[in-house]
């Protein structure tokens, strides 16, 4: 089948439809899809999300703060006071994030949001996607990264926003792209598929990806793991002082798994040099990986931090790292859960992509299509990229994080903080909650 | 030693067998090719292999005639001339390309993306269908059946897009992580490493130390032991849907993949069926009649335990390797130290279809138990240990090894390769209640298993790889590479309110 590019009216159709339909299902026109969700994105958190894109506010009537898992961030839930003691709920509740914690000569960057945007490289998704992130991210003085497939040039607009991703198959890595970013990121692993490098398969391996990339087109790319010069944190050392000649301003962020002894991993990356230590659970988004390893290998982000984040506070330097928790970090109250059990921040991936539009089908990998998403967002299809618009993602994304700040807000005027930064490993100010929530 | 030089240019003269010898490029390719031909490294080849008895489709398509009707008439007038914008359809995978589209909408193409029910909210609804979930059983569910269903078919590794769905653990396996290694590889070789990864075992007993006699010499016969290429076998399958066509999928595949398939003694000898792969299960009844299979049989499992009848076994056919069948029955502990004492060295531990002993114990319990009771006394090395019940997806394998086993025997995960049907609990191993497809080749079963097989390997080679370890040998009672639900949050949240056992 020759798939070319949709007529304008086409295009036009299409988005239409879809955006009313995404409207129509926010606002609960419809009865919920039966077919929509799982016990982590649950159908009432799916169609919640997308009424905060609509809106910038939170549901009424849905569930917009945990899943069904029965385990994790499902069963914490927070302390709050009694009502007469809750702050009033204002912008001066700060959410801000500090990102260089080091006291080191670089640039003391922050973000207005206590997180930021995941690795998605071109290619996994597409440029529209990442435009609408890159454009959003810089209105809420926050970041999104590369993912490791190169910087597609548009981005440049936005490059005080956009972190550049430096991973095991080095695609795409240029000293251009190094010295254009404030932050750069060594991704050693990712949750979804910890310790099995990357994989973009041939379908979605296309002319366009092929060139960002330096590869072949229609050809299978995959990283491997890990980075194969590296064996020892004085390996990473040298990638990172190798960094610092390339962009001596730049950030040094870096992304790891959780294996059982993160704790010791996340130590030796802060004497490596690391500005940024993002764990990343097993729960995390992906693109294309194993079912297999979804699960099974590494441990979930919720039974990683309290052990990183107390083993840094032994070693005397938790307060000269950012440390940063992703990987089914689904919504405001994850993120605030997060940071109660050690994290600094969270990164996002997968909300944006369901802030978009994404019903979590899991055929972002290329589906029995071959063409990726067929809502545009994880494809570069030369046609189904066309249904998910830049400006139209950037304004559900800013809607969405307006509602997310307003939850966390709320969850700290109700915990009687005036910052997040004061919820930093509180974990006397969680609960446990039995049974399915 | 030999030299390479150009093919017009004369080299030195190097040593032979026969005095000096020059080889030219020419020459040098071509010993090398030859060489490189004569190497070999395990592999399954698969071939895909598609359903005779195809499962339920995943969703049901409704598509209401009059809304979509409605909606055409009005598409038609408002794009008129536009005929790439009237018929375009909300699928990119088909469900609406059938001659008549959405009139006749084709629900086995749905993959659930609800593209359809955003777009066409009031005349389109996509549902699972409560057929394909019924599959199975409350242990084997629908999920484990529909992956390997499709590991059967493809013999790949099944990958997605999108993060974890399910719970977040569990009981049973699913309370059970693997550990990872950070940077550590087992080898820097290919892709990602693991080309180079063994995923081969050796059934039989070592001995924990060798003894030499004054001059020198090994005063014993050294280890027996049978090397198959992976880490797991095929057990019988139930008598109820067991005939000679399974029974020959079963051996055919064993032995092209180089594994075992155990078989009950009358079977193997009735069908004919003695061979290298072939492990008759004999009764206690009928020990005289060890020593008559022949035709290269290597191993022979005893079903029970019985000391004197053990050691009529071993003495009447002392060429083979006779090993116990064992259930987790009630005692099994001091039945299982009991067993090694003997010298057997094969213990075939049997839990039911789910995993559970009489006791009601898991196998990723009563398994570990097994190992440690070993390991403590001094004699893990002597014995090698299988294990049948509760391995029915592919990460169970590495996770049952962990657990102590040197392989698993492999029992419903065959069957369902096969297309089988569950109609009711399947735990119990003499009543379980399936059935097979009534159109099942050879050709065909055997490609099934083999891909199911490739699959599983494929999937083991992954976990091995993320820990850096070399060779699955490895791994057996490696339980520094599980974790484990319950520890890892009693570690996280203790101190953490309402927390069991924790709580502040």
């Amino acid at each position: 089948m020759t798939v070319i590019k949709p007529s304008e009216t086409l295009e036009h159709k299409v988005t239409n439809l879809l955006h009313e339909g995404f409207n129509a299902r926010a606002f609960g026109k419809y009865r919920l899809p039966e077919a929509l969700g799982d016990s982590r994105w649950t159908d009432e958190m799916i169609v919640a999300t997308w009424y905060m894109a609509e809106t910038g506010e939170v549901p009424p009537d849905l569930n917009y703060k945990t899943g069904k898992s029965n385990g994790g961030f499902d069963r914490l839930d927070f302390k709050f006071l009694d009502e007469q003691e809750w702050l009033e709920h204002s912008d001066a509740l700060d959410t801000t994030l500090e990102l260089n914690r080091r006291g080191d000569e670089r640039d003391k960057l922050s973000c207005d949001l206590p997180f930021y945007g995941g690795g998605m490289s071109y290619g996994s998704v597409s440029l529209n996607v990442m435009m609408a992130r890159a454009q959003n991210s810089a209105k809420w003085n926050t970041y999104m990264s590369t993912g490791e497939g190169g910087y597609p040039e548009p981005l440049l607009e936005y490059k005080d926003h956009v972190i550049t991703q430096v991973a095991t198959g080095y695609f795409g890595v240029e000293e251009k792209y190094i010295q254009s970013t404030p932050i750069v990121e060594f991704k050693y692993a990712q949750g979804a598929k910890p310790g099995l490098g990357g994989h973009l398969l041939a379908a979605k391996a296309g002319e366009e990806v092929a060139k960002l990339r330096g590869s072949v087109a229609h050809v299978s790319l995959f990283s491997p793991f890990p980075f194969h010069s590296t064996y020892s944190v004085e390996d990473h050392s040298k990638h990172i002082d190798w960094i610092q000649t390339v962009n001596p301003d730049a950030l040094i962020a870096v992304k790891v798994s959780t294996p059982h002894d993160v704790d010791m991993v996340a130590v030796g990356s802060y004497y490596a040099g690391a500005h940024i230590i993002h764990l990343d659970g097993s729960y995390g988004g992906t693109g294309a990986a194993p079912e297999l390893a979804k699960k099974v290998i590494a441990t979930p982000i919720e039974l990683a931090l309290p052990k990183v984040h107390d083993f840094l506070i032994k070693e005397g330097v938790r307060d000269k790292v950012t440390l940063i928790a992703s990987g089914g970090v689904r919504t405001a109250d994850d993120v605030a859960k997060a940071i109660a059990l050690g994290a600094d921040g969270c990164v996002l991936g997968t909300t944006d992509l369901v802030g978009i539009g994404c019903t979590r089908c899991a055929n972002c990998e290329g589906g029995p299509s071959g063409r990726g998403c067929p809502f545009g967002i994880t494809t570069t299809d030369v046609e189904l990229q066309e249904y998910m618009q830049q400006d139209w993602g950037a304004q559900r994304l800013d809607n969405l994080y307006k509602a997310l700040q307003w939850r966390l807000r709320d969850i700290l005027r109700k915990l009687g903080l005036s910052s997040i930064k004061e919820l930093v490993g509180r974990r006397d100010l969680l609960r446990y909650i039995g049974g399915d929530p | 030693m030999q030299v390479l030089q150009g093919e017009t240019r004369g080299g030195a003269n190097v040593s032979g067998g026969n005095g000096s010898k020059r080889l030219t490029i020419a020459e040098f390719a071509a010993r090398s090719a030859g060489r490189a031909d004569e190497y070999h490294r395990y592999n399954i080849d698969t071939v895909e292999t598609k359903d005779v008895q195809p499962l339920p489709n995943r969703f049901i398509v409704k598509v209401g005639k009059v809304g979509l009707a409605k909606f055409l008439f009005k598409e038609t007038i408002q794009y008129w001339g536009k005929w790439d914008v009237i018929t375009s359809r909300p699928c990119t995978y088909g469900v609406f390309s059938g001659p008549v589209g959405g009139f006749n909408p084709r629900p086995k193409l749905c993959v659930g993306c609800l593209r359809c029910t955003v777009q066409h909210p009031e005349f389109t609804t996509i549902t699972p269908n409560p057929a394909r979930a019924a599959l199975g059983d409350d242990y084997v569910t629908h999920l484990h059946i529909s992956a390997i269903d499709e590991e059967a078919r493809k013999g790949t590794i099944p990958v997605r897009g999108q993060g974890y769905r399910g719970k977040f653990g569990g009981p049973g396996w699913e309370g059970m992580f693997t550990d990872m290694s950070e940077i550590v590889r087992p080898s820097r070789d290919g892709i990602h490493g693991r080309e180079l990864i063994g995923t081969s075992v050796d059934l039989g007993s070592k001995p924990m130390s060798l003894e030499f006699d004054d001059s020198g010499v090994l005063t014993e016969a050294g280890p027996q032991m049978v090397t198959i290429q992976v880490p797991f076998i095929f057990d019988a399958p139930p008598a109820s849907i067991a005939t000679p066509k399974l029974h020959r999928i079963y051996t055919k595949t064993a032995a092209d993949i180089d594994t075992l398939v155990a078989l009950p003694a009358d079977v193997v000898r009735s069908e004919g069926l003695a061979s290298p792969e072939v492990v008759p299960i004999i009764p206690l009844t009928a020990v005289a009649t060890v020593a008559g299979f022949g035709n290269g049989t290597r191993i022979i499992e005893l079903d029970g335990w019985d000391a004197s009848l053990y050691l009529e076994a071993t003495t009447t056919a002392p060429h083979l390797l006779v090993g116990v069948r064992m259930s987790f029955a009630d005692g099994w502990q001091k039945q299982l130290l009991e067993v090694q004492a003997a010298g057997v060295p094969i213990i075939h531990l049997i839990a039911d279809h789910h995993g559970l002993g009489v006791d009601g114990g898991f196998v990723m319990d009563t398994l570990r138990e097994a190992h440690m009771l070993l390991v403590d006394a001094g004699v893990r090395d002597t014995v090698t240990l299988l294990g049948s019940g509760g391995v029915i997806a592919a990460d169970h394998l590495p996770k049952a090894i962990i657990c102590g086993l040197d392989a698993v025997a492999l029992d419903l995960p065959l069957l369902f390769a096969l297309q089988a049907r569950a109609r009711g609990d399947l735990s119990d191993r003499d009543d379980t209640p399936i059935k097979m497809p009534r159109r099942l080749s050879e050709q065909w079963g055997t490609s099934r298993l083999t891909n199911l097989s490739a699959s599983w390997r494929d999937q083991l080679l992954e976990i091995l790889g993320a820990m850096g370890i070399r060779e699955v040998r490895r791994l057996r009672g490696e339980m520094g590479r599980g974790m484990w639900q319950t520890d890892l949050e009693a570690e996280a949240f203790a101190g953490i309110e309402g927390f069991p056992g924790g709580g502040a």
